[in-house]
């Protein structure tokens, strides 16, 4: 029978209590020591052949027949009021279908504002009218035949700008406004007693996502049921936003998601362009495909924020004795703030602590979630601060760290964690990076004499321990195959593959004998990909429907048999007893046709544990002092979190995170132009992702690869984000260990090195 | 990108004839098709060159210097062994050129005329002076990569990474039009958008570049190519430079400094390089190069980093040289 | 030193025979795809890019930028690797155009594809078949390529998951199979 239970659950740094609808028992972890077949092995991804040979759909590629296309007038102004539009030009040229603009489109909510198109334009991108039209050419030139009469306001960018008193505001409350605080302690005394003080201010520029397929949709109504094709980490968010916006019920609304080219944080909802395929299709009875440009993603997609952030670290007896972090973050026209004091509030126990985080609204694209927000930006402040305090203090800063970072309790929250292991991950880092060369200043010398070495560290902590609600459910066929059915996505981390093991495993069948369909509003519910939780929410559930089968599949084996069910055992697809062999297909096509169904649901969290994941990255790097030039020759990656499902896409996903850490370490950078709003750099010319020649030489990746035995039925934890976060403080460590020259700006281009040299230089 | 019509004719003539009024020269397209679908250029009908004979491919005549057809693929200069001993300058400023679809596409024509990479001048909604607005940008905005020197009214920068390798070559240019055919110093191929000329090229309407042809007495200097860029690969570069010279016992004849990213036009001080005549090419003289080169550098809110690099990589190849 | 190429000193100034202007409507267009002559109506301005995608269904070369600068579009044309958004598809007519679509014969996959399945060298895998096809053109001049020709050939496709290191691991195993 099913029942109402309390979760506690973490999502991307904030935890909340929620009811949640369980079935059944939870299963225990797994003996130590139990001897996986699938689990625990590297295996290629399954989907493997469907994308190495273009068979792969994702939303860019659904092409339906009759299918309208539809393209976007955005404003060309940060801030102005739409008091006319004028179609009629555009409406007159041969192939267009129909326009929507504030002035004729229905009703939407959306993120808490009526309509889709606003009547005050908020920044340059902001959507201002459709087209939809027989193709794309004609929808793109029917967009130039738009004229509108903008009434210009004054308008404000620059985070640092919108917080001084000269800036417009934007809000009746003003532009800034708190969004968090913790405190415990108390910070200014630990301050003022300290020997030694860093008082520094960090900055971290905008960086985006440039996931490789845009936003996008393709929605078709065929008079009672909207379908939509949607890149999207969250298939449920998706529906939930489109039955919101057109007031329909679930029933009608089908979301589906099948491959999905990167999101990155940036696709866990429902996007205006959403809405807008879908009311043309509801309009027009046709297909509409809504998929945005590469300029339109970096203008209107998200972003992470850029920050402006005041540190205070306090130290004495070689010990951290208080800690104090406020800052700053350009959400644009977002509604909620990436807070970047997260993992001050949570990675070190240190007694003093106050911490306060603001949200500062521009005229600029709203922020939304990426990979780790705000602790990816609060990492590369934090741990450069603690990283200036050992070397005013004159103590290894890894020793420092050491001392702080050993506790098994939540500091913020006072609870247990579940598990922890991150002095051992810096036992590994130390080892694998040879620690013992770090030189306390000065670096060691490169590999000509303008070119300075020098090893740098920093700490991992994030959430990752998943929870409810996920379900699903395992069908197996007659023929002994297997479908392994839940609603969430597999946004390039290899959550098929993973959730295929686990089934297998548990089932008790070849792995190629598992299908697994996801990304299906129809499928029982799945968590959205991110927050690191995706295989920790759904593969317990995976392995409670995937026993609650093979339970099945038993009796139904020990009927045919005529042997005692405890006699029996599922191993490769093969039904066992003493002395004989049978295939499970042999014994399903025994009986006439059938379907064996198992359910699983994820079980709650222990509400009196804390569920987080630890790592940590050593960087050493060579820069070149007379041009600024940074290169990453190793970076060491170690995390703990929990048993390794697959070694070998685990591996693959933290060799990923730390590349795109380099870009937002070293190159990549949002550029607004003050006066006129426009994003100068919204393409891949200007907005620069790594390149294969920027990887560094050497990537070492570790895991402390123990279960977390208090953290869900298969001792799992998440690793989407944990390997975006350390990085770049590691590097900008290394960086300063190299040269002693402190770059406290991300990314450090070579403008901010040759400056900080610069400044180092005349210091010495 | 607006509609046009096409043509591929097989002679230079027919091309010249059809490249009138509204017309374009496509060759590789690199850089013209994104101009077009950035509505940056809207030709009423594309002169496809690439069917034309005998303007691919090059020749060294013994003795009498290298040419280089205007249609020849960036690549095929690239990856020809005989050609890297005789150009070395080249194929350095070719590998870090671009990308290898995109070497595999450009013509050396296509290269010398590509328009300058400006935000500010490829953002359709801009009306930057260079398209006919009244004022630039990013002299006041935002100007990490653009001029430290040289700059009237647009601060763009030169973006080629071949020109300065060629015109250290002393490399020529023929031109052909329906009214005849000149030929010009490559350098001179480029001006400062100044006053009334608001363009990069000295190119005059309907008038192609047929050829590039590089000396004799060029190609016995040796030579280096250093480019900065923000990323290790794929990246316009910050600041670039091409230098030659001959080494005659432990000194310097005959050299030639070129840099690109800095200024609106390929960058060559002819004091400098006069400066350098006998040296050792040591330190000090480098720093009196760089000095020279840079005289009259004035950077902008965001991009004096530039003065600093393009001193150190003065330095960086004049000392390569006698390495 | 011998002449390489077409003599260039000598282009004829003479008008040949009637030039044919085409568009700005469609106009029909033949070319070689995977080894199958087809023809299709495109009007001038139309890609090379959204020509396979839309006319031709093969909607395995993905549109990532559309301006030349992610490499998601590679395809090979006259068996070079080059960006299929830049490219007109009108200037492919009589060309060989090969994409991802057309590696696997007889239902087996390309050495390259396998390769880059063996090596885990895609996450999200919308710059997969660029990345391939980049590879692929290498293998054909570079048989046994190094790390470094690999890099050099995908230097110019981008991958946001960043599966480079695997991307690399994969292009020199190709090369070290046989097909």
């Amino acid at each position: 029978m099913p029942r109402v239970v309390k979760s506690r659950e973490e999502f991307e740094g904030e935890v909340y209590e929620s009811l949640v609808l369980v079935e059944g028992k939870d299963l225990p972890v797994p003996r130590a020591g139990t001897e996986f077949v699938e689990i625990a092995h590297s295996r290629r991804r399954i989907d493997g052949p469907q994308r190495v040979t273009g068979r792969a759909r994702y939303t860019q590629d659904i092409y339906l027949p009759g299918m309208l296309h539809v393209r976007v007038l955005r404003s060309p102004y940060p801030r102005a009021r739409v008091r006319r539009i004028d179609t009629k030009k555009a409406e007159a040229l041969p192939g267009v279908r129909g326009v929507l603009h504030r002035f004729n489109a229905p009703k939407a909510s959306f993120r808490g504002e009526e309509t889709i198109f606003r009547e005050e334009v908020r920044f340059v991108g902001d959507e201002v009218a459709a087209i939809a039209a027989d193709d794309e050419q004609t929808a793109v030139d029917a967009l130039r035949l738009i004229e509108v009469d903008y009434e210009l306001l004054p308008h404000v960018v620059d985070l640092e700008e919108a917080i001084g008193d000269m800036a417009p505001r934007l809000e009746t409350d003003g532009n800034v406004a708190e969004a968090a605080t913790h405190k415990r302690g108390d910070a200014k005394r630990g301050l003022r007693e300290a020997d030694f003080v860093v008082d520094a201010t960090y900055r971290t520029s905008t960086q985006l996502h440039n996931s490789l397929e845009t936003h996008g949709a393709v929605a078709t109504w065929d008079g009672e049921q909207l379908t939509v094709y949607e890149s999207t980490q969250h298939v449920f968010g998706v529906r939930q936003g489109l039955r919101t916006a057109l007031k329909l019920p679930f029933s009608k609304i089908r979301v589906l998601c099948d491959y999905m080219g990167g999101g990155f944080g940036s696709k866990g909802g429902v996007g205006k362009y959403s809405i807008i395929a879908s009311l043309f299709t509801m309009q027009l009875g046709r297909p509409a495909r809504c998929v945005l440009t590469r300029d339109e993603e970096n203008l209107a997609a998200g972003n992470r924020s850029a920050t402006l952030q005041q540190l205070r670290v306090g130290g004495k007896g070689g010990r951290i004795t208080a800690l104090e972090h406020t800052s700053w973050a350009n959400v644009g026209q977002g509604k909620w703030v990436a807070n970047p004091t997260g993992p001050t509030n949570t990675l070190y126990d240190i007694a003093n602590l106050s911490s306060k985080s603001y949200k500062v609204v521009t005229n600029a694209g709203s922020l939304s979630a990426f990979r780790a927000p705000g602790y990816v930006e609060g990492t590369f402040a934090l741990e450069s601060a603690i990283d200036e305090l050992a070397d005013k203090m004159g103590v290894d800063p890894l020793v420092l760290r050491r001392k702080h970072a050993a506790s098994p309790k939540d500091p913020m929250v006072g609870k247990r964690y579940s598990d922890k292991h991150l002095i051992e991950c810096y036992r590994i880092g130390a080892a694998e990076i040879g620690w013992q060369r770090r030189r306390r200043s000065g670096g060691i010398r490169g590999s000509a004499p303008h070119r300075r070495r020098g090893i740098g560290m920093a700490t991992q902590i994030w959430g990752g321990g998943g929870g409810p609600p996920a379900y699903a459910t395992v069908h197996v066929n007659s023929d002994g195959t297997v479908v392994l059915t839940t609603g969430t996505q597999d946004i390039g981390t290899g959550t098929r593959t993973v959730l295929a093991q686990i089934c297998a495993d548990e089932l008790g069948v070849e792995l190629d004998d598992v299908q697994v369909r996801l990304g299906d509003t129809d499928n029982p519910y799945g968590p959205i990909s991110a927050g690191s939780l995706t295989v920790a929410s759904v593969g317990p559930a995976v392995r409670i429907a995937a026993r609650d089968a093979r339970e099945q599949l038993l009796g139904a084996a020990a009927g045919v048999l005529e042997t005692p069910m405890a006699e029996l055992r599922l191993e490769g697809g093969v039904v066992v007893t003493k002395g004989a062999r049978t295939p499970l297909s042999e014994i399903l096509t025994k009986v006439d046709n059938n379907t064996v169904i198992g359910k699983g649901a994820r079980h709650p969290n222990d509400p009196d544990l804390s569920l987080r994941t630890f790592g940590a990255h050593f960087a050493e790097v060579e820069v070149d002092v007379r041009t600024g030039e940074i290169t990453v020759e190793h970076v060491v990656a170690v995390h703990d979190i929990g048993r390794i499902v697959n070694p070998t896409t685990a591996r693959s996903q933290v060799e990923g995170g730390v590349l795109q850490a380099l870009g937002f370490a070293l190159s990549e950078e949002r550029f607004v132009d003050r006066a006129t709003g426009r994003v100068m750099n919204g393409n891949l010319e200007n907005y620069k992702v790594p390149t294969v020649k920027d990887v560094p030489a050497k990537i070492t990746v570790k895991f402390v690869d123990r279960p977390d035995r208090r953290a869900n039925n298969l001792g799992i934890k998440g690793l989407g984000e944990p390997p975006i976060i350390p990085t770049a403080a590691a590097i900008a460590n290394a960086v300063a260990n190299a040269t002693g020259a402190r770059v406290r700006h991300a990314p450090l281009t070579r403008a901010r090195v040759l400056e900080a040299l610069a400044i180092a230089g005349a210091k010495s | 990108m607006n509609a046009f019509s096409y043509a591929r004719p097989r002679t230079l003539a027919d091309a010249l004839r059809l490249l009138r009024n509204g017309a374009a020269a496509l060759a590789g397209g690199t850089d013209l098709v994104g101009l077009m679908k950035d509505g940056l250029t809207r030709p009423t009908t594309l002169v496809d060159l690439t069917g034309i004979d005998g303007l691919r491919g090059w020749s060294h005549p013994k003795g009498r210097g290298i040419r280089i057809g205007a249609l020849t693929p960036l690549v095929e200069l690239e990856t020809d062994q005989s050609l890297a001993k005789t150009m070395p300058i080249l194929r350095e400023a070719l590998r870090d050129a671009a990308t290898v679809q995109l070497r595999t596409m450009g013509t050396v024509g296509g290269n010398l005329l590509q328009r300058n990479r400006c935000w500010y001048f490829r953002d359709e909604g801009t009306p930057c002076w260079l398209k006919g607005g009244t004022r630039c940008f990013a002299v006041d905005g935002e100007n990490r990569y653009h001029a430290i020197i040289g700059a009237q009214e647009c601060v763009m920068v030169s973006p080629s990474d071949l020109v300065p390798a060629l015109i250290a070559y002393d490399a020529e240019i023929a031109l052909t039009s329906s009214r005849g055919q000149r030929s010009m110093k490559l350098i001179d191929l480029f001006v400062a958008p100044r006053g009334r000329e608001r363009r990069e090229h000295s190119l005059r309407p309907g008038e192609l570049i047929t050829e590039v042809r590089v000396p004799e007495a060029a190609l016995a200097r040796r030579g280096t190519y250093v480019k900065a860029m923000d990323r290790k690969a794929w990246s316009f570069a910050l600041v670039s430079i091409a230098a030659a010279a001959k080494i005659e016992r432990g000194v310097a004849r005959d050299v030639r400094l070129v840099m690109g990213g800095i200024a609106p036009v390929p960058w060559r001080v002819i004091a400098a390089e006069k400066g350098l005549e006998g040296s050792p090419l040591d330190e000090a003289a480098c720093a009196d190069a760089a000095d020279r080169m840079l005289t009259g550098a004035t950077p902008l809110r965001d991009n004096g980093y530039k003065v600093t690099l393009a001193r150190e990589l003065v330095r960086r190849a004049l000392r390569s040289l006698v390495a | 030193m011998a002449a390489r190429g077409p003599n260039i000193s000598n282009v004829p100034l003479t008008s040949a025979r009637r030039v044919v202007l085409r568009g700005p409507g469609a106009t029909e267009l033949a070319l070689t795809v995977n080894g199958q002559a087809v023809t299709v109506q495109v009007p001038p301005r139309r890609t090379l890019l959204d020509t396979l995608r839309e006319a031709l269904a093969l909607t395995g070369t993905k549109k990532v930028c559309d301006e030349g600068t992610c490499g998601a579009c590679t395809v090979l044309v006259d068996g070079r690797a080059i960006y299929s958004c830049m490219t007109l598809a009108v200037t492919c007519e009589g060309k060989r155009v090969e994409t991802i679509e057309g590696l696997a014969k007889d239902g087996e996959l390309h050495p390259v594809q396998r390769a880059f399945i063996d090596a885990d060298a895609f996450q999200c895998g919308f710059c997969t078949p660029g990345q391939i096809m980049s590879i692929v053109a290498l293998l054909r001049e570079t048989p046994a390529p190094t790390e470094d020709d690999v890099r050099r050939a995908v230097a110019g496709n981008l991958c946001r998951c960043g599966a480079y290191p695997n991307i690399v691991s994969a292009g020199v195993n190709a090369g070290k199979r046989k097909r």
